[in-house]
C-alpha cells in the first residue's frame, strides 16, 4: 500500500511530537533505556519505542521510507534545536558515541549556514566576535562536552568536538578561548590523568599565540618584539570597551607551569602531567624563539628514555583519518618528531634560565618522591630536555 | 578523581563485621546503583577477611583501587576509589576516621555491631569532603611519615583469593548481597567473556562495576 509523502509526513510529525513530550515530561526516560553496555549504536528511537509504544511502532510498520533524522531536519520538520537536545540525552548514555558527535556537527553546521541571521556581528575596535545566539550555541557546546568527558576517561570524541567548536563556531574568539582556558582549570585538576583534557588546554594556549601572532601582524603591534607589558583586562567591561583586550602570553604559560609543578606535586605519578609540561615548556621555548604558527606536537613516546605510555596520546595518524580533522597543526606523532628535532637543531638553544628552572624543579622531585612512576618520568623528562639542547 | 565508598569494619576472628559505610553512588546509572553499593560492601568485607591485622593494602581492579588498613585491635577502613585518587591521602583518611570512631564508639560494641545499632554520623560528611582531595587536606604534600609505612599492592582482586576459589562461589554465598545484585553479577559475568577460561573468568567476573558505568 503505497503513501503519499505527505501522509508519512504527517505520521513523522506525530512521532516527533510523541517523542518530544515524552521528553517533555520525563527528561531521565532515557535512564529508563536498559541498553547492554556492550551496544554499539545508541538506538533511541527503540528505546523510545519500548518506553512509549504504540504510536512509533505502528509508524515503523507502516511506513515505506525509512526517515533518518537529516531527512527530517533537512524537510523542516525536525526542529534542529531539538535534535541537539535529543542527542544531549543521547551522551548521557553513551558519551562516547562517534556518531552522536558526528550527527552533532552537521546539525551545527545547519544551524549557522541557514539562518539569515549573522553568527559574527562587528563590535568596534573589537573586530568581529561571536553573535549572542553562537554564543549560547557555543556554551550549550561546552557544557554538553564538559559532561560527556566527566563521564567517560580521556573521551576523545568529547574534546574533539569541542576544539571542533572552537574551530568553527567561535572562530577562535580570543575571549573565548581566555575564558575556556580559566573556565577548564578546575576540571582539569581535578582529572589529572585524563590527556584528553590537557590536550584541550594545550590547544587553547596554541590558539592564543596563533591570534595574537595574527592580531598583531594585522595591527602592527610590536607586542612580539618586546616584552608584551599589557595584561588582559579582567572585567566585562573592558572587554566591551574600545580597548581591544590585549594577552600577556608570557603570564599565562607561566601560570601553566605552576599549575603543572602543582599538580604533579600533589599527584604523583602521573604521565599525563609530565606530558602537558612538555607541551608547556616547548611553548614558551617557542614563544622566546619568536616563532610563529604551525607548531607540531611533541609525543613523549618518541623521545629517548621515553616512557611507555597506556594512554593515548594526542591525535596519532590513524586518528588524524578522521573526517573532521580537528587537530589540523598536527602531524602524526613519529613525522612530527622528527621534522622538530630539525627544526630544534636549526634554532637557537631554548631558553637557558628556563631550562636550569626546569632542571631545579626535576632536582627537587627526585630527591622528595617516593612514587616509583613519578621518579621515572621525572627522569624521562630530564632527558628530553637534554635532546632539547642538543 | 573520584571516591565511591568508604566503611568501617571490624575484622573478627570468625568473621568480618560492617560496622558503618557511607557511598557516592552518583555516577552510576540509577537502576544499577543499589547493586554497585552491594557489591562495594561486599568487596570491602572481602578485602578486610584476606588482609592481615597491622597492615596497609591497595587492591587494584581496572579502574578502581580499594585501599584498606587493618588496625591492631581489629577495626579495619576501606575506602574505594578511582585510579586518579592520591593513595596518600585515603590512607590519612582511613588513619583519622578509624582514629575517630574508635573514641566516639565503644570497642565493646564492635564485635557485635551493625550499620543500624553503631552510633557514628561522620562518615558521610568525610567521604563528601574528601572527593576533592586539596580542599580536605591541604597539607597533602607534607605526608612524609605515611610514606615511610610499607603498604602491600596487590594488581588484582584475584590475588586476594586462595588457590582454587571462585569470586562466583564468594558472590553466590554472600549474605549481603541481594537476589537482584546476584542475578545481575551472573548476567554480566557470562556476558563478557566466554567460559573458556575459570581463571578469566573470576577476573572477569571482578570488572563488574565497570561494565555498570
Amino acid at each position: 500500500m503505497a503513501e503519499t509523502n505527505e501522509e508519512v509526513a504527517v505520521l513523522v510529525q506525530r512521532v516527533v511530537k510523541d517523542i518530544t513530550n515524552a521528553f517533555r515530561r520525563n527528561p531521565h526516560i532515557i535512564d529508563r533505556c536498559h541498553m547492554h553496555p556492550a551496544a554499539s549504536k545508541p538506538r533511541l528511537y527503540h528505546c523510545m519505542e519500548r518506553e512509549h509504544g504504540s504510536s512509533i511502532y505502528k509508524m515503523r510498520k507502516n511506513q515505506q521510507r525509512r526517515l533518518g533524522r537529516k531527512e527530517l531536519i533537512l524537510s523542516g520538520t525536525l526542529n534542529p534545536i531539538k535534535d541537539l537536545h535529543l542527542g544531549k540525552l543521547a551522551l548521557t548514555k553513551f558519551p562516547k558515541s562517534p556518531e552522536t558527535w558526528i550527527h552533532r556537527r552537521w546539525v551545527l553546521q545547519q544551524l549557522i549556514q541557514e539562518t539569515s541571521l549573522p553568527s559574527f556581528v562587528t563590535k568596534g575596535n573589537l573586530g568581529t566576535i561571536p553573535a549572542e545566539r553562537t554564543q549560547r550555541l557555543i556554551q550549550e557546546e561546552m557544557e554538553v562536552c564538559g559532561e560527556a568527558a566527566g563521564r567517560y576517561p580521556s573521551n576523545y570524541n568529547a574534546w574533539s568536538h569541542r576544539i571542533w567548536v572552537l574551530q568553527h563556531l567561535a572562530k577562535l574568539d580570543v575571549k573565548i578561548l581566555l575564558d575556556e582556558l580559566s573556565s577548564t582549570k578546575h576540571w582539569a585538576s581535578m582529572h589529572v590523568s585524563d590527556h584528553s583534557g590537557f590536550h584541550y588546554r594545550q590547544f587553547l594556549l596554541k590558539s592564543l599565540i596563533s591570534q595574537t601572532v595574527i592580531d598583531s601582524s594585522v595591527m602592527e603591534q610590536n607586542c612580539l618584539r618586546s616584552e608584551p607589558a599589557l595584561v588582559l583586562p579582567k572585567d566585562e567591561e573592558a572587554a566591551a570597551s574600545t580597548e581591544e583586550p590585549r594577552i600577556n602570553l608570557p603570564h599565562l604559560l607561566e601560570e601553566e607551569v605552576e599549575f603543572s609543578t602543582d599538580l604533579i606535586d600533589s599527584y604523583p605519578g602521573h604521565e599525563t602531567l609530565w606530558c602537558h609540561r612538555r607541551h608547556i615548556f616547548y611553548l614558551q621555548h617557542h614563544l622566546n624563539g619568536r616563532f610563529p604558527q604551525s607548531m607540531t606536537q611533541l609525543s613523549p613516546a618518541d623521545s629517548p628514555g621515553g616512557t611507555l605510555s597506556d594512554l593515548h596520546l594526542i591525535p596519532a595518524g590513524s586518528q588524524l583519518s578522521q573526517a573532521m580533522e580537528v587537530d589540523g597543526l598536527n602531524d602524526s606523532s613519529k613525522q612530527g618528531y622528527s621534522q622538530e628535532t630539525k627544526r630544534l637543531k636549526r634554532t637557537p638553544a631554548p631558553d637557558s634560565l628556563g631550562l636550569e628552572m626546569e632542571h631545579r624543579f626535576i632536582d627537587q622531585v627526585l630527591s622528595t618522591c617516593r612514587n616509583v612512576e613519578q621518579a621515572r618520568f621525572a627522569n624521562a623528562y630530564r632527558k628530553w630536555l637534554v635532546t632539547l639542547s642538543q | 578523581m573520584k571516591l565511591y565508598s568508604l566503611s568501617v569494619l571490624y575484622k573478627g576472628d570468625a568473621k568480618v563485621v560492617l560496622l558503618k559505610a557511607a557511598h557516592d553512588v552518583s555516577s552510576f546509572s540509577f537502576f544499577q546503583r543499589s547493586s554497585v553499593q552491594e557489591f562495594m560492601t561486599f568487596t570491602s568485607q572481602l578485602i578486610v577477611e584476606r588482609s592481615s591485622k597491622g597492615t596497609r593494602a591497595s587492591v587494584k581492579e581496572q579502574d578502581y583501587l580499594c585501599h584498606v588498613y587493618v588496625r591492631n585491635d581489629s577495626l579495619a577502613g576501606v575506602v574505594i576509589a578511582d585510579n586518579e585518587y592520591p593513595s596518600r591521602v585515603a590512607f590519612t583518611l582511613l588513619e583519622k576516621v578509624l582514629d575517630e570512631f574508635s573514641k566516639q564508639v565503644d570497642r565493646i560494641d564492635w564485635p557485635v555491631g551493625s550499620p543500624a545499632t553503631i552510633n557514628y554520623t561522620a562518615l558521610e560528611g568525610h567521604l563528601s569532603r574528601y572527593q576533592n582531595p586539596r580542599e580536605a587536606d591541604p597539607m597533602t604534600k607534607v605526608q612524609a611519615e605515611l610514606d615511610e609505612t610499607k603498604i602491600i599492592l596487590h594488581n588484582t582482586m584475584e590475588s586476594l583469593l586462595e588457590r582454587g576459589e571462585k569470586l562466583d562461589d564468594l558472590v553466590s554465598k554472600s549474605e549481603v548481597l541481594g537476589t537482584q545484585s546476584k542475578a545481575f553479577y551472573k548476567t554480566v559475568s557470562t556476558q563478557h567473556l566466554p567460559p573458556r577460561c575459570s581463571l578469566q573468568r573470576t577476573v572477569a567476573a571482578c570488572c563488574f562495576w565497570h561494565s555498570l558505568l
